[in-house]
């Protein structure tokens, strides 16, 4: 067992239909295939393979909770559920968090990508108002409050999916 | 929201009272393959016709029914969409209306939530309210996958395609949050599977120890298998009826309060609000509760409690008129698919406040017979087995736990739990260390009906409306 977790999977293939990334994703060969659009969260899954965490965020004046200052949504939402209006982008620059809560998965259903044992991650970053799911590298034990910085699978590893986005013990 | 606008939290208001009348079931097993669908379906249909009393004949009391309310989980594990045709045909029910409800996990309550409504409207004197899942034509570990598409598909599902995965972090945030050893969880493991030895009907009873569920197998740690449910099949049923069909069609129905919630589908997405108070609570409850959060870094409802089940016992118990829980409520059936979800349950629901829900396990008020006290325990939890020991063939679960209440309050545990014939029909021997687990003259009981890690809940009220019963 190696010290840090690999992924088992090959990366999907993306059709760009205008700005919008969609996944493909084969359930019963070529004929079968899935096309699951990113819609208006393109941005993030493109900021992903490129090594950026991108996440949204309020600044309508009007919204009843946020008044225009609203704190980031990881995963970004498209549109503020407070007031309706869209939200705006922004790069989180180096994301550092801490471990919030976890599991370590022993055995995942059919199709896992992740090589097993793994922890899975549920992290706090700064001024982000959501608690982000997302898996570690490390496999040394952890505890809550322990703190992560967010890494990328990048280029030709990226797989164009969440799975691109996991974090390592700082 | 994490606001609530002065009209959301309005309490629902029945043009007419609701009743339930009768139950039937199947047993449930992870693998059935004896019996058909249609044909588990045909099973529960007839038993709650034919057994339970009912002061006319079957075909005569089917010759009542104006709607039906069918609960499924999910077609890719039927591998067959419009599965509602097939068995309301099977039941010979056409022409009449039906409809097919999915809400995950809550799939049960929400349905008996939809067919309530038909006879409260009225739009239907008399309601068949029909549930089932066949979890048995895939392995379990596709099983395992094909539930974890309840999970967030863009952002959660890949992360472990399990759902033990996704509230495995809850159970690890509660106990460091509120302190709680894992033997606490254990026990409900204990007690649950324990008490599903006393049902024909049961999937996995068992006579467990703490020891043996701490040192099981890990499934996603803290969880150990012990601590979660199982794939099932089986299906489950009940009759719904106007106060003027109740009456004529039984001496002893019961009045049907049901409310429902939700929460978001990611867990991490529920942002901190302020507590919705029950009738017994005041914000000075919680005082202390808001401090320890800010001390951790913690919100309501957070990894820890469940929204969703809050809002819906909100709304159930003014419905009811249910003011203290505990002192209200004789019995409860919670949606135990893990250890962890029967336990944060009880805060959500009142029978203990937030921050305080292994009270109820350490006080021994969760089972028939406190172990304390050597007397009845306040309000028995799961006396069904529950969800870990008895059975959670999705779209029957919420149907079946509000039969198994529907039962105690009649009386009824020993006539279909405790006659050798009924084990007999299933192929099993009644145990020679059986128990009566009857609560003794309870008078209202309630059933929650839970998706996701809290996306939809129903809570379900009932309550015995008769010999003074009646409020």
């Amino acid at each position: 067992m190696s010290e840090r977790v690999k992924l088992n999977t090959t990366p999907s293939k993306i059709d760009a239909v205008g700005d919008a990334w969609v996944l493909n994703f084969p359930r019963f060969g070529a004929e079968g295939t899935h096309f699951h659009t990113y819609g208006l969260l393109t941005p993030y899954f493109k900021g992903l393979a490129e090594g950026r965490l991108m996440a949204t965020r309020c600044t309508h004046p009007k919204c009843p909770v946020y008044h225009g200052k609203g704190e980031l949504w990881l995963p970004p939402r498209a549109d503020c559920p407070d007031c309706h209006q869209p939200m705006e982008w922004t790069e989180v620059k180096q994301p550092e968090g801490y471990i919030y809560t976890f599991t370590y998965v022993e055995r995942g259903g059919t199709g896992l990508e992740i090589e097993t044992p793994y922890y899975q991650i549920d992290v706090k970053l700064p001024g982000v108002a959501t608690i982000v799911k997302s898996y570690l590298a490390d496999r040394r034990p952890i505890k809550i409050g322990d703190r992560v910085r967010a890494r990328f699978r990048t280029g030709a590893e990226a797989t164009h999916t969440c799975l691109d986005l996991y974090f390592e013990l700082i | 929201m994490i606001e609530f606008g002065p009209g959301n939290l309005r309490v629902p208001k029945w043009s007419r009272p609701v009743y339930m009348v009768a139950f039937g079931t199947t047993d449930y097993r992870k693998r059935y393959p004896e019996k058909k669908l249609d044909e588990l379906a045909m099973m529960a249909f007839r038993m709650m016709l034919e057994e339970n009393d009912l002061k006319l004949d079957p075909l005569a009391v089917k010759g009542l029914i104006n709607f039906c309310a069918y609960g499924e989980f999910a077609d890719h594990f039927q591998d067959q969409l419009l599965c509602e045709a097939k068995v309301h045909d099977y039941l010979g029910l056409n022409l009449l209306p039906n409809v097919g409800v999915k809400t995950g996990g809550a799939t049960g309550g929400y349905t008996m939530l939809v067919g309530a409504n038909t006879v409260a409207s009225g739009y239907s004197d008399c309601t068949l309210v029909l549930g089932w899942e066949r979890m048995d034509e895939v392995k379990t570990w596709t099983g395992n996958y094909y539930i974890a598409s309840a999970a967030c598909k863009d952002f959660e599902t890949r992360l472990a395609r399990n759902y033990a995965s996704y509230y495995a972090p809850m159970a690890r945030r509660f106990q460091e949050m509120y302190g709680v050893s894992e033997e606490v969880r254990a026990e409900i493991a204990v007690k649950n599977r324990g008490y599903a030895r006393m049902s024909p009907f049961s999937q996995q009873p068992g006579k467990h120890t703490v020891k043996e569920v701490l040192e099981g197998e890990i499934v996603s740690d803290p969880l150990r298998f012990l601590e979660c449910c199982a794939m099932s099949v089986g299906s489950a049923a009940a009759l719904l009826c106007s106060e003027e069909l109740a009456y004529r069609l039984t001496d002893h129905p019961a009045k049907l309060y049901i409310a429902g919630g939700t929460d978001t589908l990611r867990t991490g997405d529920r942002r901190p609000m302020r507590i919705p108070l029950l009738p017994h609570e005041t914000e000075k409850d919680y005082e202390w509760l808001y401090a320890e959060m800010q001390k951790q870094d913690g919100r309501w409802p957070g990894f820890e409690s469940f929204g969703a089940t809050r809002f819906a016992a909100y709304m159930a118990h003014r419905m009811a008129g249910v003011q203290v829980p505990l002192e209200d409520l004789d019995l409860v059936e919670t949606h135990d698919a893990f250890t962890i979800s029967d336990l944060q349950t009880y805060g959500d629901v009142g029978l203990t406040l937030y921050g305080r829900e292994q009270d109820f396990i350490t006080s021994g008020e969760c089972y028939l017979k406190n172990p304390k006290t050597g007397k009845q325990g306040k309000c028995p939890a799961n006396l069904s087995g529950g969800l870990l020991g008895t059975m959670h063939a999705v779209g029957a679960t919420g149907i079946f736990q509000c039969g198994e209440v529907l039962w105690q309050l009649q009386g009824k545990y020993d006539k279909f739990h405790g006659d050798p014939k009924m084990w007999q029909r299933f192929g099993k021997q009644k145990p020679s260390d059986w128990e009566s687990l009857q609560v003794r003259n309870p008078r209202r009981g309630l059933a929650i009906s839970h998706a996701g890690v809290g996306s939809h809940v129903t809570c379900a009220i009932l309550e015995k409306a008769w010999g003074g019963g009646a409020r």
